[in-house]
């Protein structure tokens, strides 16, 4: 598994198998995902009535950059109030569901991208500013523009997890996702430094239409002034800002860009992570290769074992 | 093998083979003792003149001879950040496990630089092969060399794959 | 009272337990004399060292390599101001890199068969290893105040022409220099060389 799924593969399967035509039961599940979201999965009322609730910690954020729209838009007819605890909740009806097969499975999809799709809200703010933006821009030339339309919009900080966060920043002529992300230990940092070199190189060696990739240790210019960003100067935070073109910014690959680009943090640790496993577990090979050397400087004790003239064996004793 | 390697490999070989020169000696400072002198470092007469080989500033062996022991610590070629986390890395693991190495001193000396280290004394020597021992050495230090700077070509080719797979799909 | 109080204060700080007590006792094997292991050595100056570089540079002028060699050989500075010590051994340093590789080994050999050969390439051997401890930064184990590089270029008739570049890189080139005598050494005088590199308290 190279890339990182989008959906939450056990609400997938446990709404595939629900939705299959299998006889009720009754279920309460919690399933953790990323970035210390919970989800609920149970059924409270009726076993025909299945109950998915979200718990994620920067939903405050969320609902401020438009995520009850973005929600009611991809839920709609299945919003429910939220239950105790959680952010957000939707209910289906199992004895309701739509007929075709095709049209259940776009469901089930569409619930376990519900992490997805309370993230997604500030990215398509900023697609829409982005759009509102060029057009104002479009009316002038670059140095007569107003203030206003050639320093973009405000920076749109999305708190998901306790020490690091996500900002987006919308501009006429692009979009700037900034991830700002710890590195708990020197080893993490090293790692993540050659990872991030990569990124940075690919847009150059291989992938020229990629979003530009920079790297820094202090906070970026764009964040200049916003709440909760802080040098610490000690070098644990890394700022990842990746930088969306016009070609990346199309209503029609909107959807996919957001998804993707969600996924990057995890992604990265995920692989330094996978990483320094697979080098401990070279190091651990190699340390046996090591002990096999230094056995062999013992003289052998072996010859135990003789044969007496019958070719019965018997072992000498020491 | 590269061309000034075998020379440095060669002047160690020599060297220890050297100083691997070991007999019993009990303790002239508590009776009943018997600890390697060189780290006891209580009798200064039976401590030898230490013998250093360098190949560069990077890379180099310290031979500490005495009577009934030898410590030989050697400093791996670090070039930059990832080769010395990786080095940090593998001789932490391995003095973890010095309990099986036999040979394996859990901490590298004091003196500044060096990244690990061993003790030998003579009831090593007693027990095991002079000449394997000093293979064992040699082939740490060719093999040690060799595994840092493959870990750090996975490591690059690595992230390279991850970035060029993840960057992708905005093409 | 006051005597508990006092001892109570004194003892108060564990900087009694670090004492070494048997540093302490007259007779303790840690007072060791080492002077007594070997003959007393009469000191060497600067200006003895200095005027006998000379004489050394004077017969590698003239292309008398192993006459050079033989000179600083047979008079290392055993005793001396640290200075002196370093000086020789920049002495040494400079005729082994002016001597090409493919004359070491008949040049030992000649050195080995005369008289007093043996004792020439003991100190030979001490010279490398010093070489090499030294010009690979020590860490601490020389003193800082003398820094001592190994400056191929200076002598100008190196035949290991010092690279402009890195200094890591010249100094593995003077490393690699010595490193190859040190193996030509062993080849001609055998391990005993090494051994008695460790053993001789006459330290150069």
């Amino acid at each position: 598994m190279l890339l990182l799924d989008y959906q939450n593969v056990l609400i997938q399967a446990v709404l595939t198998e629900r939705f299959s035509g299998a006889p009720p039961v009754s279920i309460d599940q919690t399933v953790s995902d990323f970035d210390g979201v919970i989800f609920h999965i149970s059924t409270p009322e009726s076993k025909s009535k299945i109950m998915v609730s979200l718990q994620i910690r920067c939903y405050k954020d969320l609902v401020r950059y438009g995520a009850e729209q973005v929600l009611n838009r991809e839920y709609g007819p299945y919003v429910v109030a939220p239950e105790i605890g959680y952010d957000f909740s939707v209910v289906v009806d199992l004895d309701n569901l739509p007929a075709e097969k095709e049209a259940r499975d776009e469901l089930v999809n569409k619930i376990s991208l519900l992490k997805r799709n309370a993230m997604a809200a500030p990215f398509e703010q900023a697609y829409q500013e982005h759009y509102r933006l060029r057009e104002e821009a479009a009316k002038f030339t670059s140095e007569e523009a107003p203030q206003g339309v050639r320093e973009g919009g405000t920076v749109k900080a999305i708190q998901y997890r306790e020490e690091e966060a996500i900002y987006v920043k919308a501009s006429h002529d692009r979009v700037t996702v900034i991830f700002s992300t710890i590195f708990r230990e020197e080893t993490d940092r090293v790692y993540g430094k050659v990872f991030i070199q990569e990124f940075v190189d690919a847009r150059r060696r291989a992938i020229q239409n990629a979003p530009q990739v920079l790297f820094r240790n202090d906070p970026p210019l764009e964040l200049q002034g916003v709440p909760g960003v802080n040098n610490t100067g000690t070098g644990e935070v890394g700022y990842v800002t990746f930088v969306l073109f016009p070609r990346h910014l199309t209503p029609q690959r909107m959807p996919d860009v957001i998804s993707h680009i969600q996924t990057f943090r995890d992604y990265f640790h995920y692989h330094i992570k996978a990483s320094k496993a697979y080098i401990h577990s070279r190091m651990r090979r190699r340390t046996a290769d090591f002990l096999q050397v230094l056995r062999r400087a013992r003289p052998d004790s072996e010859e135990k074992e003789r044969k007496t003239a019958s070719g019965r064996t018997f072992k000498q004793g020491v | 093998m590269s061309q000034s390697l075998r020379p440095y490999l060669q002047a160690v070989r020599s060297s220890l083979t050297a100083a691997l020169c070991l007999s019993n000696f009990a303790s002239q400072t508590a009776e009943r003792h018997n600890v390697p002198e060189v780290e006891a470092r209580t009798s200064p007469e039976v401590l030898l003149t230490p013998l250093t080989i360098a190949r560069n500033e990077n890379e180099r062996v310290l031979i500490e001879p005495s009577i009934n022991s030898i410590r030989i610590s050697i400093k791996i070629k670090q070039a930059d950040e990832i080769e010395h986390i990786l080095v940090h890395k593998f001789t932490r693991f391995l003095t973890q496990r010095a309990e099986s190495f036999f040979i394996l001193r859990r901490k590298p000396i004091k003196v500044v630089g060096y990244d690990i280290s061993f003790l030998i004394t003579n009831f090593h020597t007693e027990e095991m092969l002079k000449h394997k021992l000093v293979d064992f050495i040699i082939q740490f230090m060719e093999e040690v060399d060799k595994e840092i700077s493959e870990m750090k070509l996975f490591l690059n080719a690595r992230a390279r794959f991850v970035a060029e797979s993840f960057l992708t799909p905005f093409d | 009272m006051s005597i508990i109080q006092q001892h109570t204060q004194a003892t108060l700080s564990d900087a009694w337990r670090t004492i070494n007590i048997d540093a302490l006792q007259e007779d303790s094997s840690v007072n060791f004399d080492t002077s007594t292991l070997h003959p007393a050595l009469p000191e060497t100056s600067e200006a003895e060292v200095r005027q006998l570089t000379n004489q050394v540079r004077q017969l590698l002028r003239g292309g008398d390599a192993e006459g050079a060699l033989r000179g600083c050989l047979e008079s290392p500075v055993y005793r001396g101001r640290d200075e002196a010590k370093e000086a020789h051994l920049q002495t040494v340093i400079e005729v082994l890199q002016s001597i090409k590789a493919s004359d070491m080994t008949p040049m030992l050999q000649r050195i080995y068969a005369s008289p007093g050969g043996t004792e020439c390439l003991d100190v030979l051997m001490k010279y490398l290893y010093k070489g090499m401890a030294v010009t690979s930064g020590g860490a601490g184990k020389s003193n800082p105040q003398t820094p001592t590089r190994m400056t191929p270029q200076q002598t100008g008739f190196s035949q290991m022409s010092g690279r402009p570049g890195g200094s890591s890189e010249s100094t593995g080139g003077a490393m690699s220099v010595l490193l190859s005598w040190h193996e030509k050494v062993v080849d001609v005088a055998g391990l005993g060389c090494i051994g008695r590199c460790m053993t001789d308290w006459r330290k150069v």
